[in-house]
């Protein structure tokens, strides 16, 4: 960070001079501490994966969700504060239902991300309330197919091939470059995403990191945690990948 | 001839419907219930008939007494909806009490608590008609009878429900042993009695009572707890 | 029975002849949405306007049964011929509904909203259908609380955990659970031919073939009734709602064509699960002398 606050930063109401809202600014500052999340639009689907960073041993595995679905055809993933992105979750569950009771079909994935964004954005506009210390993909297969976008504390809300918060931010969106977006399939992403994440976690810095993967493909149409085989799989693709890695 | 004469004098207007009803949101399902209680036990019955309303039956097999705790069962007759409805929210309430007492209610209390729900809802009531029956902290068998709006009273045998008027002079005169110049043996029936006594008074109610029959639930209580047992009613 | 009970011309109490006076024949015969007076304008179900019949279901060995037709009618008018009023919900429950079909739609968007949270909360568990028929009995009766009942009959049906599920809820909130059910008209036709039928353990062809000669009968005698109908079945293997059925029913046909037909098909074969009275009702909906 340039400066530090010199009272600029005491509300989202006041800009400072040269045109910043630090409140923002320390909003993402708490996503960049989380976990990397990484997430990649295939042809046949979206697969979102996440670096769990366990803060005890203790944890029972699967606690502390990280990917959440939506409705059958939308998922979201969460870098930052949990508490701040279940309000987001819950936010996105109701306008989704209240879409579908309108129009009676399923909420777009453009139309639902836009939403979210402008529910973040007004927490970026009056003195009483504080934005959200978190940014979160939302994934989903729509009438116009797979469908990636990235909010943040701003409310900025983009769509996206491949994108990556978080810890690993930079060092994923490196990786992701490489890859082929409109040949890439889900199934294929699954083990690209779980080699991604294990190659950028910080072993020395950060304890144990649980993989959290999840997916929505054209096949099955629903979005939900990739299957426990294929996740197996997936993962220990990657830490033997990891392995050659450091042997060379 | 004029056209005129050719007109068709017979052709239906259009018809008004006879008469709008309104929802009705009460039904009487029927059913009857009854208790008898001794110094140590407390028998109580109810048929498992359920009516809709009228001369059908919906389902043969609907239980009308239920457990609230290890020394009290409520019977209800009326309305299924609500029955279910006031039962939910007595199970609640008094799980809630065991939960804050550490103990379970006491049946007089239970007794009262109910008398207090209904009355609450006297402005569109329970269309139940109510028999709580136990035995107390000492043991004792006891019965409480109630009205809809939650007047209740404690006596020693009441029945409840669509068989009441056939049921309650047959508990006065072989329970009661009321206006009696000679009464055989001991006023008090023991549980054999009793228990042989209930069974013929359900029947007896299924003989007349097209709303009663089917089977009846036959629940005892005492100090060791609740004890159903089925018993076959005429099936028509 | 009341005269009230006649809704629609019947003769005899039609006016044919002007006997009343003209105001009150100016008033339409459509049904249309009614509204108390004394709540003023406020909207609820006063009265059905688009109905389905009845929903008769069974539990056979191994799974349960369910049978309805696909009519939807507007007062006496048979309005929509090829509807569906048999719905799945999660994956292992089917409801079939009468009575007005838009409460129907509104409690199914309330049921699908329930299904979908449900999924998305991913705890490992799913609603069973026990739970879906308790909670559809708390609506009902909430909305009958609030004197603005959804106005169904609605046959809940599943299997989940190797057991059958078959229970029923209508419009006050009665809520039950039976080995066989039949609602709206159905109640007063099918239900006392089930009773004499039904046994347990019948084989899922038997269960099937019973439900249809019910619907057939039902189909002679309920004039709000249809010929096409639709079975579903929830069972071991998940749940199925077939396609549209049409019943074999007697041939209305006149003139020659109504004589060759007869002679060619004959009658029936005997089923052997039932006795010789019943077969006859079920298979023309009286006693034939």
């Amino acid at each position: 960070m340039t400066s530090v606050g010199s009272g600029y930063d005491l509300s989202v109401s006041t800009y400072s001079p040269d045109g910043k809202i630090f409140q923002i600014e320390y909003a993402s500052k708490a996503v960049e501490n989380s976990g990397t999340v990484v997430a990649i639009r295939c042809k046949d689907g979206v697969v979102m994966g996440v670096e769990k960073i366990l803060p005890s041993k203790m944890l029972c595995h699967g606690s502390n969700r990280r990917l959440h679905s939506i409705d059958l055809h939308i998922g979201i993933g969460i870098a930052g504060f949990l508490a701040d992105a279940r309000q987001l979750v819950n936010r996105a569950r109701s306008e989704a239902k209240q879409y579908k009771s309108v129009y009676g079909q399923p909420i777009p994935i453009k139309v639902l991300a836009q939403r979210i964004a402008s529910y973040n954005h007004v927490h970026t506009l009056y003195g009483s309330v504080r934005p959200f210390g978190c940014s979160i993909t939302i994934a989903g297969i729509d009438s116009t197919g797979p469908q990636l976008f990235m909010i943040e504390p701003s409310g900025s809300c983009l769509g996206y091939y491949g994108t990556s918060m978080g810890k690993g931010k930079q060092a994923v969106k490196n990786e992701l470059e490489k890859i082929n977006f409109t040949e890439i399939t889900a199934a294929e992403a699954v083990k690209t995403i779980a080699k991604i994440i294990y190659s950028v976690h910080d072993g020395d810095k950060d304890k144990d990191f649980e993989l959290e993967l999840s997916w929505i493909t054209r096949e099955s149409k629903i979005h939900q945690l990739v299957p426990k085989e294929i996740h197996d799989n997936a993962e220990a693709f990657a830490k033997q990948a990891l392995e050659e890695a450091n042997l060379i | 001839m004029m056209m005129d004469d050719l007109k068709l004098t017979a052709l239906p207007e259009k018809e008004v419907p006879i008469s709008h009803h309104r929802f009705e949101p009460y039904v009487d399902n029927g059913g009857t219930v009854l208790a008898v209680a001794g110094s140590n036990y407390c028998i109580v019955a109810g048929d498992t008939r359920m009516s809709d309303g009228g001369y059908g039956i919906q389902t043969r097999h609907y239980t009308k007494v239920f457990k609230l705790t290890d020394k009290c069962v409520i019977a209800t007759s009326g309305m299924q909806a609500d029955t279910i409805a006031l039962r939910k929210r007595l199970d609640t309430q008094l799980r809630q009490y065991e939960r804050d007492h550490g103990k379970s209610m006491s049946t007089p209390a239970i007794a009262q608590f109910l008398s207090n729900t209904l009355y609450h809802k006297r402005f569109f009531p329970f269309y139940t008609f109510n028999l709580v029956a136990g035995v107390d902290e000492d043991g004792i068998g006891c019965v409480w009878t109630y009205d809809a709006v939650g007047s209740h009273e404690r006596v020693r045998f009441s029945s409840q429900g669509s068989g009441n008027q056939l049921i309650q002079p047959l508990l006065d005169n072989q329970v009661g042993k009321f206006n009696q110049q000679i009464v055989d043996g001991p006023r008090e029936l023991s549980a054999e009695q009793a228990l042989s006594l209930v069974k013929d008074a359900i029947t007896s109610a299924g003989e007349r009572d097209i709303y009663t029959g089917d089977f009846a639930d036959i629940v005892t209580i005492d100090q060791k707890g609740v004890h159903f047992e089925k018993f076959d009613l005429k099936l028509d | 029975m009341s005269s009230e009970h006649f809704k629609y011309p019947v003769f005899g109490q039609v006016d044919y002849f002007k006997y009343n006076n003209v105001a009150s024949q100016l008033a339409s015969h459509t049904p249309s949405p009614s509204h108390s007076q004394e709540l003023g304008a406020k909207k609820r179900t006063v009265d059905p306007i688009v109905t389905g019949t009845s929903v008769i279901a069974i539990k056979y060995n191994g799974g349960v049964v369910m049978g309805a037709d696909t009519l939807l009618s507007y007062g006496s008018l048979a309005r929509f011929n090829n509807i569906e009023r048999m719905k799945k919900f999660g994956k292992s429950t089917i409801i079939g509904a009468g009575g007005e079909y838009s409460d129907f739609q509104n409690l199914s968007q309330v049921l699908d909203d329930l299904v979908v949270d449900d999924g998305c909360t991913d705890d490992g568990t799913t609603l069973s259908t026990t739970e879906i028929w308790n909670y559809i009995a708390r609506v009902m009766y909430n909305r009958r609380n609030k004197g603005d009942p959804y106005w169904n009959s609605l046959v809940v049906i599943g299997h989940d955990n190797n057991k059958s599920f078959l229970g029923k809820v209508d419009l006050v909130g009665t809520c039950y659970q039976d080995n066989f059910i039949a609602s709206g008209y159905g109640s007063h036709i099918a239900l006392p031919l089930l009773r004499k039928a039904y046994k347990e353990d019948m084989t899922l062809d038997e269960a099937k073939t019973l439900i249809q000669d019910c619907l057939r009968v039902l189909f002679y005698r309920d004039a709000r009734s249809s010929r096409f109908i639709q079975l579903s079945i929830a069972n071991a293997d998940g749940l199925v709602i077939t396609e549209q059925i049409a019943l074999d029913t007697d041939k209305w046909d006149s003139g020659d064509s109504a004589k060759k037909k007869k002679n060619q098909d004959g009658r029936k074969k005997k089923n052997n699960y039932r006795n010789d009275s019943t077969q006859v009702i079920l298979e023309y909906g009286h006693n034939v002398v």
